[in-house]
């Protein structure tokens, strides 16, 4: 049995992905906690905006990657495929809860509050909620298959949905009271801009290195239940054969 | 049998179904009463406070009670291998989907209906004037949720678990459908003038457009097999 061509590419890059994930993050990081000046109204603690901000774009990112995945599965019924999405499923899980994590620890400092019903917090819990629920469905289903299957219409259903949540909430809450704190009146400088770009090409560079990996993982593991499958039913014929 | 006709039959089946069992919406509108009550243990309300909070517990019940619904369209299906003989059907499965969706949607309004009364008396509200507003809020939320349920409903009937996988992957995504009916409730509610709350029953008619369309072509995907 060969190795899938996709594979192999992705084995002969991920190399660049990762190095260039670490070098983009050590710039940024560096750009971002020593280089760059504190906020004039936030201070030091702006400087989570450089993890934060990166996080949530990425987990974004990673989101519509699977979205269109699903869609790619459905329509051509590649497995590699549908190894893809459920790499991709569970790192934009990760990325989003490490998003709200490190949200709420912005929060404290700067709203005074761990937690505030404000519409985009509202809208990636929701988010995080079909992640789960997405990887959820897929350890309940014996097939792997329907798995796959069922997995993509999940995420399409979902990817449709987000928008209309997102702006669901943006009304129930604009209209209750003011948003605590908007980021549209304030113009980000450029000496914030540069760690943050930094930062957030790193972050999606880190982000598609692991989705490789575990990609990898995932489609290398389907090959060896294959391969044990075949040896096991040679074996039980060999013996019925003697 | 064209596909009108199987859209027909299915819905024709699940009503002939219901009301020689009456297992569907006797166990919604029962369950709903229980959820009312611990709503009421819950919360000691005034009138005042109750106008507050009443569109919220509302939709929370009829939510719940819909999974309940929705649940069981399709798992009594698995009776008898039924749901095989549905995935044979020869027409295309968006028919079943929508003979489902019509079932589904008359189950939740009925209901709906016979608990509104409920509501007004065990939480004293004043008489409503704008019932006719009330009654779109409903025909529209209960759309929208049964649209993208009965989607789930077909694709958690096959897997482990599925009581629990229906609500845990529904809820979230009828988030939108909760906020805009809770808010369009309790604006009709409150006779507040309409262009108030209208922006809630455009958005319920968009979610309504898109996700039965979604839904409808999906359906294809969770049905073969």
């Amino acid at each position: 049995m060969t190795i899938h061509r996709v594979i192999r590419n992705v084995q002969r890059f991920e190399g660049w992905f990762g190095g260039g994930a670490v070098l983009c993050l050590v710039a940024g990081l560096y750009l971002g906690l020593i280089g760059s000046p504190p906020d004039y109204y936030q201070g030091e603690v702006v400087r989570i905006m450089y993890i934060h901000v990166p996080l949530a774009h990425t987990s974004l990112l990673g989101y519509t990657v699977l979205a269109v995945g699903s869609l790619w599965y459905l329509w051509k019924r590649d497995p590699i495929v549908d190894n893809m999405c459920q790499a991709v499923a569970a790192l934009s899980a990760v990325f989003t809860a490490l998003a709200l994590g490190t949200g709420m620890i912005w929060g404290k400092p700067t709203w005074d509050t761990w937690w505030t019903w404000d519409a985009r917090l509202t809208s990636f819990t929701v988010l995080l909620l079909i992640l789960i629920g997405y990887l959820m469905l897929r350890t309940f289903v014996d097939d792997p298959e329907k798995e796959a299957r069922y997995g993509a219409i999940l995420a399409i259903v979902g990817f449709v949905d987000l928008p209309i949540i997102h702006f669901s909430v943006e009304w129930w809450r604009t209209l209750h009271q003011p948003q605590s704190i908007s980021m549209r009146g304030v113009s980000i400088s450029s000496g914030l801009l540069m760690p943050l770009l930094f930062m957030s090409i790193g972050m999606s560079l880190l982000f598609s290195y692991m989705l490789m990996v575990r990609t990898q993982l995932l489609y290398l593991d389907r090959l060896l239940h294959a391969k044990k499958g075949r040896l096991l039913s040679q074996f039980h014929l060999s013996k019925s054969d003697s | 049998m064209t596909s009108f006709n199987v859209i027909r039959w299915i819905l024709w089946k699940d009503f002939v179904t219901e009301l020689r069992s009456r297992e569907t919406i006797s166990s919604m509108v029962f369950f709903a009463l229980i959820v009312i009550l611990i709503f009421s243990f819950s919360f000691s309300m005034d009138q005042q406070a109750a106008r507050e909070v009443i569109a919220g517990i509302m939709w929370v019940a009829f939510a719940f009670t819909g999974i309940i619904g929705l649940g069981k369209s399709f798992s009594t299906e698995l009776q008898n291998d039924c749901l095989e003989a549905l995935q044979m059907v020869p027409e295309a499965k968006g028919a079943i989907y929508l003979g489902k969706v019509a079932a589904n949607f008359a189950f939740m309004f009925v209901v709906e209906i016979l608990l509104f009364p409920m509501f007004v008396i065990l939480f004293n509200l004043e008489v409503v004037e704008e019932i006719s507003l009330l009654l779109l809020v409903f025909f529209l939320a209960t759309v929208g949720l049964s649209a993208i349920g009965t989607l789930f409903s077909a694709l958690t009937v096959q897997i482990r678990a599925r009581e629990v996988m229906l609500p845990i992957l529904l809820l979230p995504l009828v988030v939108p459908v909760m906020i805009a009916a809770v808010e369009a409730t309790k604006g009709a509610l409150n006779g507040d003038p309409l262009a108030m709350y209208e922006q809630w029953l455009e958005l319920l008619v968009i979610y309504d457009v898109v996700f039965t369309v979604v839904s409808f072509w999906m359906f294809e995907f969770v049905m073969d097999s």
